[in-house]
């Protein structure tokens, strides 16, 4: 897979504080890749830095192999924080702007809006739009030259519950025409239904990252409890693929290596005579793996 | 120029734009009007005023007090791009920083073809009805003054540019633009001789339209040096050069 994005040893400083330090990763081409963090981790900032609106204190990053240019720059389309427009031009005003910006189509103006659902409503200014639509209006700016990336600073933010699902709704649709999607977050929900890939930030450093399935079965927990814990832990103790164990009250919970399954577990408990009470697997969710991710 | 087209989409739908060019062109009527009434010893002062061909030095004199205006209007013209963070869309969309000075100072150019033009057609209109002499030679001969004009016009609103993209709050750029060209410039002249200060910005751009009369006004107060209109050309233009590749500098060296 060719990689769209590469950021390499990323900083920026404000003073003494580093708002992204040392970031390094890499985005491959059709991925939906979600940076996820808490609000102030650095997501909008390392954005502003490969868009070229954040001048960085250190590193590096390229586009499609390149430095950023015009040319670059008309294959990607991005909105940074909340959507940017006039608010005394009306809707299709605004885009017909942004198109000579990027050298879009003008013919693709109508056709955006009517994707976005702004059709019938192209012509109002853009100041009288619901946070929703102005949403919405934004991620049909930034499709609007047909750009192979798109990269989305929160573009959930302020929405209700109908809107979050219809933009999510557009970005898996978007994706599905093999384009690549990079997006900022900090709702760990949005990115579990959404993303392929997850890099998670915390203080401006990379805290871990990876497809996001991993990140999730990594971390399976299974709790099993029995009639006598004793010989349980001392078989625990010499079972090869057990990662950590713990005893709890009347029940014992651990996590096994990867490649090895619950089933892997019940069997040799049986072959050694154990006969387990209860059996549990339980996926932790992404949220609680989030917050233990993110713990300073 | 289609850094240009794209400037009008947004400028021509914009009701503060239309809103203070139409102050503009009303303080220039009305203030050429009245003045055409006031009467001095019995006489109209019309009369007096715009005979051809020293009509061109004084309409242009009068013009260069509402250059203030016209630079207001390009600071909030900057400004907006600021406050709406439509600057940094503009430079996510694909533009460079050169083209976003560039986009801005062709706004100037067309404000001050505009305010030019509008003071021929002012010119002409006040000339062929008040002046004793309409004669082509009387007309064009001292013509050279809306040139000169034209160069200061958009010398002050390129400094007007310079300062949105230095402060980018509309109020305080305003503020800044009337304190410098008003107090801290001349406050710097007061204390400098005139072969000095005579280069300076306000200046040099003031010494594009000189005063009516100012010859006269020297013989009584001392002389004073100033450029000639000819002679301040060159330095106005090294100062809107100077201008544009600051507002560069801003923009390079700081995030948007």
């Amino acid at each position: 897979m060719a990689i769209v994005l590469s950021i390499d040893n990323l900083s920026k400083k404000y003073g003494s504080l580093k708002a992204v330090d040392n970031l390094s990763l890499q985005v491959e081409e059709g991925s939906i890749y979600g940076l996820l963090g808490p609000n102030g981790s650095g997501k909008t900032t390392t954005l502003g830095m490969v868009l070229d609106v954040i001048r960085p204190s250190s590193g590096s990053f390229s586009w499609f192999g390149d430095g950023i240019s015009k040319a670059t720059k008309h294959r990607v389309g991005a909105i940074l924080e909340t959507p940017n427009f006039y608010p005394y031009l009306t809707a299709k005003r605004n885009l017909q702007v942004i198109a000579d910006n990027k050298g879009a189509n003008h013919d693709n103006i109508d056709k955006m809006l009517d994707l976005v659902g702004l059709g019938t409503r192209s012509h109002t200014t853009y100041k009288g739009y619901s946070l929703g639509m102005k949403q919405r209006l934004a991620l049909a700016a930034a499709m609007l030259n047909d750009p192979e990336v798109l990269v989305l600073d929160e573009p959930t933010n302020g929405l209700d519950p109908q809107g979050i699902a219809e933009v999510r709704d557009l970005i898996l649709r978007i994706a599905s025409q093999g384009k690549t999607i990079i997006l900022a977050s900090h709702l760990l929900d949005e990115v579990e239904k959404v993303c392929t890939h997850v890099a998670v930030l915390r203080s401006g450093k990379l805290v871990t990252n990876g497809p996001v399935g991993n990140i999730v079965a990594a971390k399976e927990q299974l709790i099993i409890s029995a009639e006598e814990l004793a010989p349980v832990l001392q078989l625990l103790e010499r079972l090869p693929y057990i990662a950590q164990f713990a005893q709890e009250k009347d029940y014992i919970i651990l996590t096994l290596q990867e490649g090895y399954s619950s089933i892997d577990l019940n069997r040799d408990m049986f072959a050694q005579g154990i006969v387990l009470s209860q059996i549990v697997t339980r996926r932790k969710s992404l949220e609680k793996q989030f917050l233990e991710i993110i713990k300073p | 120029m289609d850094l240009l087209r794209t400037e009008f989409r947004k400028i021509l739908p914009y009701r503060t734009f239309w809103f203070i060019m139409g102050i503009y062109v009303l303080l220039m009527v009305l203030i050429l009007y009245t003045s055409t009434s006031v009467e001095i010893n019995g006489q109209a002062l019309g009369n007096e005023t715009y005979q051809f061909p020293e009509l061109w030095m004084r309409l242009t004199y009068v013009a260069h007090f509402f250059n203030l205006l016209l630079g207001i209007l390009v600071i909030v013209l900057v400004t907006d791009e600021y406050s709406y963070r439509t600057l940094r869309q503009q430079v996510i969309d694909g533009l460079s920083r050169t083209e976003v000075v560039l986009s801005k100072f062709y706004v100037v150019l067309g404000l001050a073809t505009f305010s030019t033009l509008f003071l021929l057609v002012l010119g002409l209109y006040l000339g062929l009805v008040y002046s004793k002499d309409t004669s082509a030679t009387a007309i064009f001969s001292q013509i050279d003054y809306l040139p000169y004009y034209f160069v200061q016009a958009i010398a002050y609103m390129t400094l007007a540019v310079l300062f949105a993209f230095l402060i980018r709050k509309s109020g305080l750029t305003i503020i800044a633009f009337i304190a410098y060209t008003k107090i801290v410039e001349p406050i710097i002249h007061y204390n400098l001789p005139d072969n000095i200060d005579k280069y300076f910005p306000m200046k040099a751009l003031d010494s594009l339209t000189p005063m009516p009369g100012r010859d006269l006004w020297g013989q009584v107060a001392g002389p004073f040096e100033q450029l000639s209109p000819a002679m301040a050309t060159l330095p106005s233009v090294v100062f809107i050069g100077l201008f544009l590749f600051l507002s560069y500098l801003v923009l390079k060296l700081r995030d948007l």
